[in-house]
């Protein structure tokens, strides 16, 4: 250890480092600069971006001694005396900043690449950004937001009362911007230990013994768990319960927790697990996904509980009208095979959890999507009630799926904060983000289609089988949804599927953005693309032919309502000038469209009782701040302010006046989290009942002191008024006005979905109070030497029934569209012998912002009569056409059909040399 | 034994930090040695930080030559406007390098020497346990090559390729004098080590001769940022010589020359059946095979 003296922000900082200590470690554990975030550790990201001797650098690989003697400058030295720096505002005002978790590292570059060049082209802008990788946005209002900056574009000026329908940054975003947002491993704990894992080398093994009796004699190692000590098995499905927190008698996947260590610090930890000595006895693997639907004897079985006799975990099939006539009555009929990897949800803030016991029991600050589902795991496995339980979500750096189950860092270090009374921190690196995985599942599917002399899809058949890996997570559900969720956006009249999900001896899959159906969908939309092309009609016009409309039952008892697939279509096509451009391109150009819908929720709850989906309360005090509390989490989509722009609406407040608490499971009321596409046609429903709630509360109030009908009182721009102005109160009088009549100013609202769907066994999955559409036109370039595909632009439209927030929703939508040309061009976890190779965001390709094609956004609005103001989701479906309309895109351009995920440029080169040679 | 962290002044004090400690290594920009010793491919007990050191830093651009300071970051370079007209394909290969934040740290020194890749190697120490180690930490067999008793991890190095088409040398500092040798000769083929010099010498400067060939340079990544290569190539042209020089398909680059009279596809044979690809890479070893061919016809169309 050596005695260093650092300026950081202007301030000499006395600090006693590791000589090799790096200077993010040191800007965030010494000097508690937390807005420096750190995604990667590898200096792949850029989340960690500071200024040395004002040039932009990646703190996670620069050794803090490299910076002594020189300026270092971090986010929080951006804002002067707490006022915005004008770029940072341009990221508040346009809509950069999603879960904010890369927003410092992109502040740090931009400020940094615009010394030299103030004016810069788009182009420009995305090179200087092209080493700060951003999950949530796709770039987009990133870029804007710096070209507004660098042009010296004047602020926006909005109205501030008006609420539904107007754009607006999220309420947290200054925060954000600053590097002021705590995300959990910002926040500092007092007296705190350190958990670290040691994990399964082995995919498939039994576990011998396990020795730790040397690393509990190290100096400042406090506590070792093994698996036996925690055996109650957990899941987010309680069907499908099948995940202990450390490996028990027998490992699953390599990089399963087998031991956690607890230790004063981090390092003390994580070097006392080299003292720890397992024995393996290595057990058959099952890697490949079609090995798991064999036959095999008892004791290979990965699962003894698997009922069949072979790995199976769950086969889901279900069939409407008589596929077999629908298949002799075609006239023309197509059949493929699929074939997709497993991806990742990168988001960027690695798993994190701070677990406190004390005489309230458990208090856990976690990042995650579920704080309900989480509470209930920690309160069977601990076999603590769940009145003695607290989940707090911090806020949280992405999610897309990847924190919506529970997970055993989070139920091991409450379990040991439990047994020894301290408070108890633990994150995972990079590594273990990917290891922990849960994302889209691997599949493999074939699917046939056929269509009528009349071109209309007259059968739809899938037999699908995905791989889940280790454990259950949401795969049930993800079997139905792979086929259930092909019902639509096309009638159909005859229509079957066959999941089978099978456990592998990998990392568990789950769920990811546009749960279960991305890969099917793919599958569908590429064979319309070939019926199109075989029944020689426009791709475009052969889906208006057969878009299911509004108000209409689909052949699996789906209720649609509100329905802008037509819209969503004909604007891209329009956008795209599609009539003049396909099919009309040179060799090696192409345009491709592809459609998709998705849930709003799902109708039925993962624990079958009949409470609320949603509650949200709201109380208001003397002070006249409206206090919304609600479950719901914000993951970075911006749920909180859409909370508070409901509740504003309803009463005619200014944002001024409306707090948000949520996520805490002790402040706030249920809800069951944000995944499915839920939270806006939920807890959105649920605010504005409450506030309808309080609404009337006032009105009747007013109305019976002053014999005024509740139709003539007005609320709006913080004021209460009769139509004849003789009631005139502002916000303020008129709640002490309230509060002297009723005493007390609070009111709740809730969210159930109305009972919809079939009778029979699983006529549940994919059940929605709505739906939403949507559809893409993706142009793309194919060198034909190298068989690299080049993205051109990205035309996409959905219908999210109303836009409470357009800004929020157009940053879904273009994250949402960002994610899928991800998963369709680069993104994959691949495997050696059931290791995964590409566990870092070096090897793990997520498209950086010079690999984002121009991105036009499009937010169609049917006003869906059951969502709030119209809404419905925004933040999932918009990812399933953007896939196939890639793929269709490219056999336009060199009429080669892409069957499998991410699309390989070697694959494509050898089909057109394939092609070139007549085979 | 406790950390170390040295910075030295100059190449002689720098060398004489290395004779005191001999658990070392240089670090300059630390781009490349910060993430090894993350994942603990490295473990030098002592750090010598050569990136304060002047007489490294400094850009000389003579008559016939122009001399880099081993030191200079890639960011500086890159937004030089006279070694941008001089010498148009270092300046391309310069842009490709990983990210522009990389760039402003990372040194064209570190660059030569970043040490050579493969997918089973530079991971974490777990995996690598995890995996059973490879040659290259410690283990017995090459898991890339399915058992082989080499190491092929291959050299990254984007600017190797490019400044030995440019027929540069560099300047060594050795611990008695200064020596200047031809670029190339540096890197050894072995994968382990890949380097031929002493560890202790220092690369100080690197000397590039004017010649104004006609140059290209081409590299094959699956994103546009971030990556290491998967195939560097880079041509020149002077006169009646070709030369081709390859990257990230060998232990250390592969340089032909040919003369002008030779045809395309005859270089084309010759430069693929010298490199010695295997699968250490997520294209496969036939993808970039192939791709030799593609980015020297390219290559030649462009320039000659």
């Amino acid at each position: 250890m050596t005695q260093i003296e650092l300026w950081v922000n202007g301030r000499k900082h006395q600090l006693l480092v590791d000589e090799h200590d790096t200077l993010a470690y040191i800007l965030r554990n010494k000097i508690e600069l937390t807005g420096t975030k750190v995604g990667c550790e590898q200096g792949s990201c850029g989340a960690c971006t500071v200024h040395v001797n004002g040039v932009a650098v990646q703190s996670c690989i620069t050794p803090v001694l490299k910076c002594v003697g020189k300026r270092i400058s971090t986010i929080e030295d951006v804002a002067n005396q707490g006022e915005l720096h004008p770029l940072q505002q341009k990221f508040v005002e346009k809509g950069a900043i999603q879960c904010g978790f890369c927003t410092p590292g992109m502040i740090m570059s931009t400020m940094d690449f615009l010394k030299e060049n103030p004016k810069p082209s788009r182009e420009e802008i995305e090179e200087g950004l092209s080493g700060n990788l951003c999950r949530c946005t796709g770039y987009k209002k990133i870029i804007y937001a710096i070209k507004e900056y660098a042009d010296e574009k004047s602020v926006d000026t909005s109205d501030k009362f008006k609420m539904i329908g107007e754009g607006r940054p999220y309420i947290e975003a200054t925060k954000k911007v600053k590097g002021e947002a705590d995300y959990t491993d910002d926040i500092p704990e007092k007296n705190a230990l350190h958990c670290k894992f040691l994990r399964s080398p082995f995919a498939h093994a039994k576990i011998k013994s396990i020795d730790f009796k040397k690393a509990l004699e190290i100096e400042g190692v406090v506590d070792v768990v093994i698996g036996k000590e925690l055996p109650n098995k957990f899941g987010v499905l309680p069907i499908s319960e099948d995940e202990t927190a450390l490996a028990v008698d027998k490992t699953r996947y390599i990089g399963e927790i087998v031991v956690a260590i607890v230790a004063e610090s981090e390092r003390i930890a994580e070097n006392a697990i080299d003292f720890i000595k397992v024995e393996y006895e290595p057990l058959k693997e099952y890697l490949e996904m079609m090995d798991s639907t064999l036959d095999v004897g008892k004791n290979e079985q990965i699962h003894s509980h698997s009922r069949f006799n072979n790995n199976i975990h769950k086969k889901a099939e279900l069939r409407f009208g008589d596929q077999e006539s629908g298949f002799e009555n075609s006239h023309l009929k197509v059949e493929r095979q699929f074939e997709f990897e497993g991806i990742n949800h990168g988001f960027t803030e690695p798993h994190a959890a701070i677990a406190k016991w004390d005489e309230n029991g458990l208090t856990i600050k976690t990042a995650t999507q579920v704080p309900h589902y989480l509470h209930k795991s920690l309160a069977k496995v601990l076999e603590v009630p769940m009145s003695r339980i607290r989940v707090i979500k911090p806020y949280l750096g992405g999610g897309f799926g990847g924190k919506s189950d529970p997970f055993p860092h989070e139920i091991i270090i409450s379990h040991l904060a439990k047994k020894l009374g301290r408070t108890i921190r633990v994150k995972l690196n990079r590594e273990e983000v990917f290891l922990t995985n849960h994302g889209r599942h691997p599949t493999k599917l074939g699917v046939k289609m056929g269509l009528n002399k009349y071109n209309k899809i007259s059968v739809l058949d899938a037999d699908i089988v995905i791989d889940g890996g280790a454990y259950g997570s949401f795969g049930v559900v993800t079997s139905y949804y792979n086929g259930v969720l092909l019902q639509a956006p096309y009638e159909i009249d005859n229509f079957g599927f066959r999941t089978r999900r099978v456990y592998t001896n990998k990392p568990q899959s789950g769920a990811m953005r546009g749960h279960g159906a991305v890969n099917s969908r793919f599958a569908v939309e590429t064979l319309l693309d070939e019926l199109a092309h075989k029944a020689n009609i426009d791709p475009c016009k052969l889906r208006l032919d057969n878009l299911i409309s509004e108000n209409s039952i689909t052949i699996g008892q789906y209720r649609i309502t509100s329905n802008g697939s037509r819209k969503c279509l004909e604007t891209i096509m329009n956008q795209s000038d599609w009539d003049k451009r396909y099919g009309k391109l040179e060799k090696g150009k192409g345009l491709g469209v592809a459609g998709g819908f998705y849930i709003s929720g799902s109708a039925l709850p993962i624990h079958w009782n009949e409470y609320p989906q949603s509650v949200v309360h709201l109380k208001v005090d003397m002070d006249g701040r409206v206090l919304i509390t609600s479950g719901a989490s914000d993951i970075g989509q911006g749920s909180d302010t859409m909370l508070a722009i409901i509740v504003a609406e309803v009463l005619g407040l200014s944002m001024d006046n409306i707090f948000v608490v949520a996520a805490d499971t002790l402040l706030t009321p249920i809800d069951l989290g944000s995944y499915s596409s839920r939270v806006t046609f939920m807890a959105g429903n649920a605010a504005k009942m409450a506030a309808e709630n309080m609404k009337n509360k006032l009105l009747n109030t007013i109305s019976k002191a002053h014999d005024i009908p509740k139709s003539e009182i007005n609320l709006s721009k913080e004021r209460v008024f009769s139509n004849d102005k003789t009631i005139d109160l502002n916000w303020k009088e008129a709640i002490v006005f309230l509060t002297d009549k009723v005493g007390a100013i609070s009111s709740s609202g809730y969210y159930n979905s109305p009972k919809l769907g079939g009778d029979f066994k699983g006529a549940g999955a994919g059940l929605s109070p709505s739906y939403s559409f949507g559809s893409v036109v993706a142009e793309i370039d194919v060198n034909t030497n190298t068989g690299e595909v080049k993205l051109i632009n990205i035309w996409g439209a959905h219908d999210a029934g109303k836009a409470i927030n357009p800004l929020a929703v157009e940053g879904q939508l273009e994250g949402s569209w960002h994610m899928g040309l991800g998963q369709a061009m680069s993104e994959q976890m691949k495997y050696y012998n059931g290791m995964l190779l590409n566990a870092n965001f070096l090897d793990y390709k997520i498209p950086t912002s010079v690999d984002t094609p121009p991105i036009h956004t499009n937010i169609i609005e049917s006003i869906d009569p059951e969502g709030p103001f119209g809404a419905k989701e925004c933040g999932e479906g918009a990812i399933h056409p953007v896939l196939p309309a890639i793929a269709n895109a490219i056999y336009d351009a060199v009429g080669i059909r892409i069957t499998s995920l991410p699309i390989r440029s070697e694959d494509i080169l050898r089909k057109i040399k394939e092609k070139e040679n007549g085979e | 034994m406790a950390n170390k962290y040295l910075k030295a002044k100059n190449c002689e004090e720098a060398i004489h930090f290395s004779q005191l400690h001999s658990d070392f290594s240089y670090i300059s920009g630390g781009t490349d040695l910060m993430v090894n010793k993350y994942q603990k491919n490295n473990t030098s007990k002592t750090l010598i930080d050569l990136s304060d050191i002047s007489e490294m830093k400094k850009l000389q651009l003579n008559e016939d030559i122009v001399i880099i300071g081993s030191a200079i970051t890639l960011s500086e370079l890159e937004k030089n406007n006279e070694l941008i007209s001089l010498f148009p394909s270092l300046n391309k290969a310069i842009k490709s390098i990983a990210s522009p934040l990389i760039r402003n740290s990372a040194t064209i020194g570190g660059n030569l020497l970043c040490d050579n890749r493969c997918m089973y190697y530079n991971q974490s120490e777990w995996w690598r346990e995890a995996i059973g180690n490879c040659l290259k930490c410690d283990g017995d067999i090459c898991i890339a090559s399915g058992g082989k008793r080499n190491c092929f991890a291959k050299m990254v190095s984007d600017i190797a390729p490019v400044l030995i088409s440019l027929k540069s040398s560099i300047c060594i500092a050795k611990e008695d004098k200064d020596i200047i040798i031809p670029l190339e000769e540096i890197y050894s083929g072995d994968g382990i080590n890949p380097h031929t010099f002493s560890k202790e010498s220092i690369v100080k400067e690197i000397i590039i001769p004017k010649g104004n060939p006609k140059t290209s340079f081409e590299k094959l990544r699956e994103r546009k940022t971030l990556e290491f290569t998967s195939l560097s190539c880079s041509i020149s042209v002077t006169g009646n010589n070709i030369r081709v020089v390859l990257g990230g398909v060998d232990s250390k680059p592969v340089v032909l020359d040919f003369e002008k009279s030779v045809p395309v596809e005859d270089i084309i044979i010759k430069s693929t059946k010298k490199c010695r690809i295997i699968k250490n890479d997520l294209y496969s070893r036939e993808y970039r095979k192939q791709m030799i061919g593609v980015f020297i016809r390219n290559g030649l169309k462009n320039i000659i």
